[in-house]
C-alpha cells in the first residue's frame, strides 16, 4: 500500500516529475499525430486505387490487347461471386483543344460508363454527372455530341488555396483526340494512309479520382469510339483489360485464384495467340509499384519511430535515474524499516507506470484535440504565413487525415508506459542494490 | 511524553525469551576502502546487551560507534565476527528475514530523523506497519495500525500534528515522530544513533526523557553518542576507541 501512496505522491508532488510526464506526453503526441496523418494518407491513396481499379484486373500491358473478352465476359456473368464486369480499352492519344495548335499526351480510357461504374468506383468521381452516370459522355449543353470525362487536372483551375473552382456546368469545349490504331500484331494500322485516327470530342465532365497521375492525364472516351480509334474494332475485337468487382463476401485472394482458373482454362480452350500475354492480378498487384513506394515511406516511418522510441527510452532513463538519484535518502529509510529490494523496485516500477499513463493521456488527448482542427490550423497557417504541409498543385491531398485509429492509440498508449518501465528499471534496481548505511550516513545530506 | 501502564502494556513485548541477553557481539571486525587505502573501523568487538537495558556507546567522530549501531540492526554486515540477536546468528539470516527483521524486531532512530517528506506524520509512524503488509493486509488491518500510531503519536505529544507533513515540524518534532516511528511495530530493541545530535540542548534534552521514559517501560536501548553528558541518561556507559571497547 505505501508503494501506491508514495507513487502517487512523487507523481504530483515532484515538479521533476512533471518532467518525466510531459517528455512522455510530447512524445505521444507527435506520433499520434505524425501516425494518424501518414497511415491516413497511405489508407486513403490505396482505398483510391482500389476505387480506381476495381478488385482484379484481368488483360496485357500491350497497346495491342486480347481477344475473345466478350466470350469471357460472359463467363464471369454467370459467376455466383462476380458482381461486376467492364472491358476498357486503354491507350495513349494526343488531344488539343479545337482551335489551339497546343497538342499534349494523355492517357485514354474507353470505358463503358455504367459498367465501369459498377465494377470501381468511377462514378462517384464525376462532377456534373454523379446521379446519372449513364449521362457521362452527354454534353450537357448537347445531348447529341458524342462527350468526353476529363481527368480533373486537365479542366479545372485552382484557387489560392489549391482549391478546384468547379463550374456549375461544363464549358463547350470540343477537344480533338488522335490515336495511332494498331493491328493484332502489333502493326501500324493506317501505316500507309495517314497514321493517325483523329476524332473531336465534346467535354462533359470531370473525373476527381484523388490519384495526382490519373487525374493529371487519363481522358475517359466512350467504349466502342475508344474501340475505333485505337484500332481494336472489327471482326475481331480487342479489348486492353477486363475490371472485375466481386460480391461483398468474397475474399480478395480467394476472388483472383476463382478468376484466374477460369482464365487459364478460358484460354487454354481458345488457343489464340494474343491471350498468353494476359495476366490476371488483384488491385494490389496491379498498382504495385504506386502503393510499394508509399507503404515503403510508412514502414520507414515506423522504423524511425523506432529509434525516436529508443530516443524516448533514454530521455525517460535519463530523467529517472535523476528523480532515483534524489530519492537515495528514500530508499535508505525504507530498507531501514524492512522494505525489500524487490519492493524498492516495485515502488518505482509503479511510478513509472503512472508517469506513463498520465503522460500518454496527456499526450493522446492533446493529439486528438490537435487533429480534431488540423485542417483549420493549416488554413489559419496558409492565410496569415501562406505555409501549407503539402502543396495541393503538387500532391492529390483534400482535407489531411484525421481519423484516428483507436487500435494504433491504444497501441502507442501501451508502448509508451513499456518505455517508461525500460526506462526506469535500470536506476530502480540500481537504487535497490543500494546500501542503505550508504544512503543514509550523515556525510550523504 | 504521557506514560503510563496502557504505555507499559504497549511497548513491553509480551514473548521474552528465556536468555537474558537480547544482543551480543563476537569478535567484529569491519573496514571500509578509501581509495587505494584500507581503513579498520571495528577492530574485534565482544558486546552483550541485556534485555530492559539502556546501553550508551560513546566515542569521538570516527571511531566507529555508527558503524557498530549499523551493524547490529543487520544495516551493514561486519567483514568478521557474530551478531546474535535472541541466539540467532544474524549473519545465516536471508534477504527476506533480514528484512523482516528490521521491520518487526529492531527500531531505528536515526540523528538527522530522515522521514519521508512525502507522507504525513501519521503515515510515516505507521510505515513500518504498512511495509510488512501487502495492500489486502494493510485494508484489513488499517484501522488497528492508525489507532496505535495515533496512540503513539498522543503519548509523544504530537497529536495535533498527525496531518502536517515533516517540512512543517521543528526538529525535537521531527525526532519524536521518527521515535514514533521506530516503536510502531513493538520492536525488542529500539538502536538510537546520535538521536540529539541535530538539536538544541533544551530539545535534546526532552528527547533524552522520552528515551528514559522508554526504557522505565521495559524498553531495550542502545544508544550512541559522541557526548558523555548525553550518554549519563543511560544505565551503563561503554567507550569506543581506535574501533575496539576500552
Amino acid at each position: 500500500m505505501y508503494k501506491i501512496i508514495l507513487s502517487f505522491r512523487y507523481l504530483f508532488k515532484k515538479r521533476i516529475s512533471y518532467l518525466a510526464f510531459l517528455a512522455v506526453a510530447l512524445c505521444v503526441f507527435i506520433v499520434v499525430v505524425v501516425m494518424t496523418v501518414m497511415t491516413g494518407l497511405v489508407t486513403d491513396f490505396k482505398q483510391k486505387n482500389h476505387s480506381f481499379v476495381g478488385d482484379c484486373v484481368v488483360g496485357t500491358e500491350s497497346l495491342v490487347g486480347f481477344t475473345y473478352y466478350e466470350d469471357f465476359i460472359r463467363i464471369l456473368d454467370k459467376e455466383d461471386f462476380v458482381e461486376s464486369v467492364s472491358p476498357v480499352i486503354k491507350s495513349y492519344a494526343l488531344i488539343s483543344r479545337v482551335g489551339s495548335e497546343r497538342s499534349y499526351g494523355v492517357e485514354i480510357m474507353g470505358i463503358d460508363a455504367v459498367r465501369h461504374s459498377g465494377a470501381t468506383g468511377f462514378g462517384k468521381t464525376l462532377h456534373h454527372r454523379k446521379d446519372d452516370v449513364s449521362k457521362a459522355f452527354e454534353p450537357v449543353y448537347d445531348l447529341e455530341k458524342i462527350g468526353c470525362v476529363l481527368g480533373i487536372d486537365l479542366t479545372l483551375e485552382r484557387d489560392a488555396k489549391s482549391r478546384y473552382l468547379y463550374e456549375a456546368s461544363p464549358a463547350e469545349i470540343a477537344y480533338s483526340v488522335s490515336c495511332f490504331p494498331l493491328t493484332a500484331k502489333g502493326a501500324l494500322a493506317k501505316a500507309a494512309a495517314g497514321l493517325v485516327n483523329t476524332k473531336t470530342f465534346y467535354y462533359s465532365d470531370t473525373s476527381h479520382s484523388g490519384l495526382a497521375r490519373v487525374d493529371g492525364s487519363t481522358v475517359y472516351l466512350p467504349f466502342d469510339q475508344a474501340q475505333l480509334l485505337c484500332g481494336m474494332a472489327g471482326p475481331f475485337k480487342r479489348v486492353s483489360w477486363l475490371h472485375i468487382k466481386f460480391k461483398p463476401d468474397i475474399k480478395l485472394e480467394a476472388g483472383c485464384e476463382k478468376i484466374t482458373s477460369l482464365w487459364q482454362r478460358f484460354a487454354q480452350e481458345r488457343k489464340a495467340e494474343l491471350l498468353d500475354r494476359v495476366t490476371v492480378q488483384s488491385w494490389k498487384d496491379y498498382r504495385r509499384e504506386l502503393i510499394a513506394g508509399v507503404e515503403k515511406e510508412q514502414t520507414m516511418l515506423i522504423v524511425m519511430f523506432a529509434l525516436v522510441g529508443i530516443t524516448t527510452v533514454f530521455i525517460v532513463f535519463v530523467v529517472f535515474y535523476m528523480i532515483i538519484s534524489h530519492k537515495s535518502k528514500d530508499i535508505g529509510i525504507l530498507k531501514s524499516v524492512g522494505v525489500s529490494n524487490g519492493n524498492i523496485v516495485t515502488l518505482f516500477s509503479g511510478f513509472a507506470f503512472l508517469v506513463g499513463v498520465l503522460g500518454s493521456a496527456i499526450g493522446a488527448v492533446g493529439g486528438w484535440r490537435f487533429l480534431v482542427h488540423i485542417n483549420q490550423i493549416e488554413d489559419w497557417l496558409f492565410e496569415h504565413f501562406k505555409f501549407q504541409l503539402w502543396d495541393r498543385t503538387i500532391y492529390a491531398i483534400g482535407d489531411i487525415p484525421n481519423a484516428i485509429d483507436l487500435k494504433v492509440l491504444a497501441g502507442i498508449i501501451l508502448s509508451a508506459i513499456v518505455v517508461c518501465l525500460i526506462g526506469a528499471l535500470l536506476p530502480s534496481w540500481q537504487a535497490a542494490r543500494s546500501k542503505p548505511v550508504e544512503t543514509l550516513q550523515v556525510s550523504q545530506l | 511524553m504521557r506514560a503510563g501502564p496502557a504505555t507499559t502494556a504497549l511497548l513491553i513485548s509480551d514473548s521474552m525469551s528465556k536468555d537474558e541477553f537480547i544482543l551480543r557481539t563476537e569478535g567484529l571486525y569491519k573496514a571500509y576502502r578509501m581509495g587505494a587505502t584500507k581503513v579498520s573501523v571495528l577492530k574485534g568487538i565482544n558486546l552483550a546487551v541485556r534485555k530492559g537495558e539502556f546501553l550508551a556507546i560513546v566515542g569521538a567522530s570516527g571511531s566507529g560507534k555508527s558503524t557498530l549501531l549499523h551493524i547490529l540492526g543487520a544495516l551493514d554486515r561486519p567483514d568478521k565476527g557474530v551478531v546474535r540477536f535472541e541466539g540467532r546468528d544474524l549473519s545465516r539470516l536471508g534477504a527476506g528475514e533480514l528484512n523482516r527483521f528490521r521491520n518487526k524486531m529492531v527500531g531505528f532512530v536515526f540523528q538527522f530523523y530522515h522521514l519521508l517528506d512525502e507522507l504525513t506524520v501519521l503515515e510515516n509512524v505507521f510505515l513500518p506497519a504498512m511495509v510488512s503488509k501487502g495492500v489486502v493486509g494493510w485494508l484489513a488491518c488499517r484501522r488497528l495500525a492508525k489507532r496505535r500510531a495515533r496512540e503513539l503519536l498522543v503519548q509523544l505529544d504530537l497529536d495535533e500534528r498527525a496531518g502536517h507533513k515533516p517540512y512543517q515540524l521543528s526538529g525535537g518534532e521531527r525526532q519524536r515522530v521518527a521515535i514514533g516511528r521506530a516503536l510502531m511495530n513493538e520492536p525488542r530493541l529500539l538502536l538510537a544513533d546520535e538521536p540529539t545530535g541535530n538539536l538544541d540542548s533544551a530539545t535534546g534534552n526532552a528527547i533524552l526523557n522520552v528515551f528514559g521514559e522508554l526504557n522505565r517501560a521495559g524498553q531495550t536501548i542502545v544508544m550512541v553518542t559522541h557526548d558523555e553528558r548525553i550518554a549519563q541518561i543511560a544505565g551503563r556507559i561503554i567507550t569506543l576507541a581506535d574501533g575496539k571497547i576500552s
